[in-house]
């Protein structure tokens, strides 16, 4: 018998859509998971063990090889930069990441002010143009900062644009298209190679 | 910046406690003589080098290295790898009495610490470099060595994947239009980044032939178990002509179970000129070791001889070295009165000969002895009463 392969995903919506996928790839999962305060699944009959953690956190368990591989987004990965390989493309949770700010203002020409909640994507998309910023690091509702004067843009995830016209904030540049990833840990790439393939070809399959 | 408490040490700074500390001594014992049995000799170099020498030639990103400044306002570094060290002393000296030279090393590297607290910044390597000879032998020679090694640490499970520089340089040339291309995908891979690779390569607008080769390429050429599935990919050249020979002869060692091939394998060391390799093992997350030939090190010493070896990291090999029965190899405490310091004297050379650890405590030295005497496999009073 192959060894466990531990998975780590990210709770709520994105474990529900991944694991259908896992199913539809034709993985012998059970169809209802009750998972309401668990934080971890076994699944005996295909020896995967799932670990359920905050989506920032996946990629912490799969550098560290606790679990082998994982499934996170791209804002996280880009954000972090851990020493994982990027194996695939999981098209769901599409999204980007984009600046915005109040309609017809100019970055303040001193010190422009920008909040998010991606301070390392931010800094690197700004000193990449060249601009010289201050990143303001929040950790939610960060439509608020224009409005109420912390900041002259913001950085954040876009995925319909509706918060952002709901706060009377329009887009200015488009940084980084976003969705999920599934990523591996170094060794675990090589040691269990065999099972990671696998996963890989029969996801590739139903993606194409 | 908060006022730095007493016991604190600097970002990455670790002590090593004695349980630790036998552990890697005792790997590095296995590791000493298991690498002089193969003819290695070991060597040790200073702890500073000039950043303008060692820190430029070195591997280690500018921003990881440590640096000082010396009394003449020269810049110095902490040494960041032992290869380069190694390389600058062996084209300015050594390399004048024997050709090829078979070095070997343990030593601290130390490479500066930004993320988590927790990570060192020094830490051991053990390793060897042949440096001088060209020949795909010597190749054969540090991966055969290095399997071996491990193969003595008693470690059971690991893998070695096999990648080749020149090989991966002509697929990506081949394929692309420019350098600009070429350089993109080649950073893609160092961070293995296989969507990015995909994605790159879609948006180049390479004529369908170059994009469906690159395409293929990444999907198939991570995971070979022989060298014969690249070929496909790739002219004859002799690159790869040095990695079906090399093949070959870790076959002819009979240890191809422990290697496979992943032609995407790539550094961001730009010293690499031939194949490059990676050590795995179970029970670690991170990668146990490296290594590869690095002749373009040496030409920046000046020298155009050729270079290979490899490094293991000693405290990634504490993680998956197999937990050895602890054989508590207890210590004898022998506790005296102060006028009988002569007879516990010669009661502890006595036992010392029979080969055992003895502590010899006074017992005026000590505060709680119930506690201290716990500590130990066996007691022994030297006093009067008992009459030794």
């Amino acid at each position: 018998m192959t060894s466990e392969l531990t998975i780590a995903m990210p709770k709520g919506r994105i474990f529900e859509e991944a694991y259908q996928m896992l199913i539809d790839a034709g993985f012998n999962l059970p169809e209802e998971v009750e998972m309401s305060r668990k934080l971890m699944i076994e699944i005996p009959e295909e020896n995967i063990r799932f670990i359920l953690a905050k989506p920032m956190d996946v990629p912490v368990y799969v550098e560290h090889g606790v679990a082998d591989i994982g499934i996170a987004g791209k804002d996280v990965l880009l954000e972090q930069q851990r020493k994982v390989h990027e194996l695939l493309d999981l098209k769901i949770s599409k999204c980007y990441i984009a600046s915005a700010g109040l309609p017809n203002t100019k970055m303040n020409e001193i010190a422009p002010r920008i909040a998010t909640k991606y301070p390392n994507i931010a800094l690197n998309y700004y000193k990449e143009i060249g601009e010289q910023v201050e990143i303001i690091e929040l950790n939610g509702s960060i439509e608020l900062a224009p409005m109420i004067g912390l900041a002259d843009r913001i950085v954040d995830i876009v995925s319909t644009g509706r918060t952002l016209k709901e706060n009377g904030l329009v887009e200015y540049e488009h940084i980084s298209d976003i969705s999920s990833r599934l990523i591996a840990n170094p060794v675990s790439y090589r040691m269990k190679s065999e099972r990671i393939l696998e996963i890989v070809a029969r996801l590739k399959k139903i993606l194409n | 910046m908060s006022t730095i408490k007493k016991f604190e040490k600097p970002l990455g700074m670790r002590d090593t406690f004695p349980e630790t500390y036998e552990k890697i001594e005792t790997a590095r014992q296995i590791g000493r003589n298991f690498l002089r049995s193969r003819g290695f000799d070991f060597i040790e170099t200073p702890t500073l080098e000039y950043y303008d020498t060692v820190g430029k030639a070195s591997a280690i990103f500018d921003a990881r290295l440590f640096k000082l400044v010396d009394s003449q306002g020269n810049t110095l570094v902490l040494r960041p790898d032992m290869t380069s060290p190694i390389a600058r002393v062996a084209t300015s000296k050594l390399l004048k009495e024997k050709i090829p030279l078979r070095l070997a090393y343990s030593a601290n590297v130390f490479r500066a610490q930004q993320k988590e607290g927790g990570r060192p910044a020094e830490f051991g390597q053990m390793g060897i470099e042949i440096i001088g000879d060209k020949s795909v032998f010597a190749d054969a020679e540090v991966i055969i060595t290095a399997i071996n090694l491990i193969q003595e640490f008693g470690i059971e499970s690991f893998t070695i994947t096999i990648g080749h520089a020149g090989v991966l340089e002509g697929i990506l040339k081949d394929y692309t239009e420019n350098t600009d291309q070429y350089e993109t995908l080649r950073k893609l891979l160092v961070e293995r980044n296989y969507v990015g690779f995909e994605e790159a390569v879609k948006s180049f607008d390479l004529p369908q032939v170059k994009s469906d080769a690159l395409l293929q390429f990444i999907n198939k050429a991570t995971h070979l178990t022989t060298i014969k599935d690249i070929e496909q990919y790739v002219r004859k050249n002799d690159a790869l002509e040095d990695m079906i020979q090399l093949s070959k002869l870790i076959e002819q060692a009979g240890l191809s179970e422990y290697i496979s091939f992943d032609f995407t394998l790539s550094s961001h060391m730009n010293y690499y000129t031939g194949m490059l390799f990676e050590v795995y093992a179970a029970g670690s997350g991170f990668v146990l070791g490296n290594g590869g030939r690095y002749d373009g090190l040496l030409q920046l010493f000046d020298s155009d001889v050729g270079a290979t070896g490899f490094s293991l990291r000693t405290d990634r090999l504490l993680e998956v070295l197999p937990n050895k029965e602890e054989q508590e190899d207890s210590t004898v405490c022998i506790i005296f009165e102060g006028h009988e310091f002569s007879k516990a004297l010669e009661l502890a050379t006595t036992f010392r000969n029979n080969g055992e650890r003895v502590t010899l405590q006074s017992k005026d030295g000590l505060l709680n002895e119930e506690a201290f005497t716990k500590l130990f496999g066996r007691v022994v009073y030297v006093n009067q009463e008992e009459g030794q």
